[in-house]
């Protein structure tokens, strides 16, 4: 592993799964009591107000109990388990370990295909082109772009917000398309995996370009919404240790992966992260608008020297490797053990694990409609929190 | 821009296709009909002897060039037509264990681009309003209960849906959520695209 060793804490805090606690750069090998917490006793004149798994209000299913007199929520319990799936990795090739990486959450298929190969070239020492770098980069970037896109469309919906909610979703659909046109599937599947990147690049640029004028249109309209910003403002307000992601960066932390990463040269584009400090869900709107825009001119940057390459043409050889990328929500981990092209052991640290924990603490002190603006805000997936990957 | 909200929406103007009056704008390669014959790799046993299943593939792109996407979205099998519901069909979409992508794939039918709406389709928040229960994902414990409690709870006449690879053979992520003859309708693709599954469900209420 050139980039992660085994050892004590050292380094922010990135993540946790069963076994193992991740830092910036080391791994510690640290057993996490993933069980879901008990619940509080409920105190006279309270109750719990359970909502899921399956509703209509939430993407996926997930079960949520929300301790309250009535309208003040006192705690909040996530449950991402109703959906768990069971995942055996061990034991296949790398080649269909690649698929199932890429099903883990389809709609940050970049982020994990790109992390999980990361990890393997890790662990097979292969070095990766600065053409390939450069489209990874590109493809991480469109996610960000469509990903955030989303958030903003969902949180407008709970205010009845329809035409903005509408023309995100144009907006969102167009960035989709361009990532079939690139790609030949609307959510990247199957052109990524370890030592190869395949997207056809062309007509990237100005398509990308134009999402990103009509956008910052919307978002100056969306920021003189008094209406809608009296939703956001104070609304779930959490500045704990442990943030990750644009939650981080919305509480003026300047924590992601883009600004560590060893593998793709984001400096190389003069990145720096966006930041706002009031820690709210304002806050962290404001972080996914203008991560947009910044996203934008990232990709047109990256442009300039990207290229494709086929498969990898040896995946073969024994090791260990771990790499981390900044996914839409925060830093997303992967560690491998491969023997002759046979992933032996992997483990993958979900940043939505994170974001669920923070939305837990942010939930108290809040009441019943700022619910879905604040679960919206965090942008968690249950798929990649609620995955056992064996 | 103003921020008048409703001249912005009339300043757009229509980006809804016609679609599926005219033929789709702009088809994903993947998935979509292959074309193809003999045998190819396949981590998911769609391609054997008997040709290509398009109800067990994950459309992967292992069994290229033997096999090759058309751009066709047709790629749905309807068991038992429910004309009843020809006028309007309200669905229940229920996640048993998917990896969201099908989830985001069914939502985006009723975004601006598509509008199903317009063709009759609608989401509803309750099984007990519901005239379809459409099923994402592979078979999971936690969600048994609750796929089985949503199911009883809709009135008849009902039809089941299944929607993606997983929720119809696993795919290649676990087991199916339901067994395959229970499902009225089985829409292809990991995922579906927006196409196929508008062309589905109103193959389903048999118009």
């Amino acid at each position: 592993m050139k980039y992660y060793s085994f050892g004590e804490p050292s380094g922010r805090f990135i993540g946790y799964s069963q076994g193992f606690k991740v830092y910036a750069t080391t791994i510690a090998r640290q057993y996490t009591d993933m069980r879901q917490p008990e619940k509080k006793a409920v105190p006279q004149g309270e109750f719990y107000f359970g909502y899921g798994p399956s509703t209509g209000g939430m993407i996926e299913s997930v079960g949520v109990d929300l301790l309250t007199p009535g309208e003040l929520i006192t705690e909040a319990y996530v449950n991402p388990s109703y959906k768990q799936r069971n995942v055996t990795i061990r034991g296949r090739t790398i080649g269909d370990a690649s698929l199932i990486v890429e099903r883990i959450n389809a709609f940050h298929c970049a982020a994990h295909s790109i992390a999980f190969a990361s990890a393997v070239e890790d662990a097979l020492g292969f070095d990766l082109p600065d053409g390939i770098a450069h489209t990874r980069i590109i493809a991480l970037e469109l996610e960000r772009i469509r990903s955030n896109l989303l958030v903003i469309e969902r949180m407008c919906q709970p205010a009845g917000f329809g035409v903005p909610a509408n023309q995100l979703a144009i907006l969102r659909e167009e960035a989709t398309r361009i990532v079939s046109r690139a790609t030949g599937h609307r959510y990247f599947f199957s052109s990524i995996s370890p030592g190869c990147s395949m997207m056809n690049l062309s007509g990237v640029g100005n398509a990308v370009r134009k999402i990103s004028s009509t956008f910052s249109r919307i978002y100056d309209d969306l920021l003189e919404s008094k209406v809608f910003m009296s939703r956001l403002i104070n609304n779930g307000k959490v500045s704990i240790d442990s943030l990750i992601g644009p939650a981080a960066r919305a509480s003026g932390q300047a924590r992601d992966a883009r600004i560590d990463s060893a593998t793709l040269p984001y400096s190389r584009f003069g990145f720096t992260p966006v930041l706002h400090e009031t820690s709210d869900a304002f806050a962290r709107f404001q972080v996914r608008s203008e991560e947009i825009l910044q996203s934008a001119g990232i990709v047109s940057d990256a442009l300039n020297g990207a290229s494709n390459t086929g498969k990898m043409e040896k995946l073969e050889g024994d090791g260990e490797g771990a790499a981390r990328v900044e996914s839409p929500q925060g830093d997303l981990f992967y560690y491998v053990k491969v023997e002759n092209s046979i992933v032996r052991d992997i483990v993958m640290v979900s940043p939505s694990s994170s974001n669920i924990a923070a939305f837990t603490q942010s939930m108290k002190g809040n009441i019943f409609t700022d619910f879905h603006f604040n679960w919206e805000s965090f942008g968690i997936w249950i798929s990649e929190a609620g995955v056992v990957l064996q | 821009m103003s921020n008048l909200w409703f001249l912005n929406g009339i300043r757009k103007g229509i980006v809804t296709e016609k679609f599926p009056k005219t033929p789709p704008e702009d088809p994903p390669a993947w998935p979509s009909m292959l074309s193809g014959a003999g045998d190819a790799r396949c981590p998911v046993d769609a391609i054997d002897g008997n040709g290509w299943n398009m109800d067990k593939c994950i459309f992967c792109r292992r069994c290229t060039p033997a096999y090759s996407p058309t751009g066709n979205q047709d790629i749905f099998t309807v068991e038992s037509e429910a004309p009843i519901f020809h006028r309007s069909l309200y669905i229940y979409p229920l996640d048993s264990g998917s990896c969201g992508g099908c989830n985001v794939e069914l939502m985006n039918i009723f975004a601006p681009h598509y509008d199903a709406n317009r063709l009759g389709l609608f989401i509803t928040n309750s099984p007990r309003h519901a005239d379809a229960i459409l099923v994402m994902g592979v078979f999971t414990e936690g969600m048994e209960d609750p796929l089985r409690l949503a199911y009883e709870a809709m009135p008849d006449p009902k039809i089941v849906i299944a929607l993606g690879s997983c929720a119809i053979s696993g795919g290649i992520i676990g087991d199916p959520a339901l067994d395959i003859s229970k499902y009225n309708v089985r829409i292809a693709g990991c995922p579906p695209s927006p196409y196929t599954i508008i062309k589905a469900l109103i193959a389903a209420k048999g118009v």
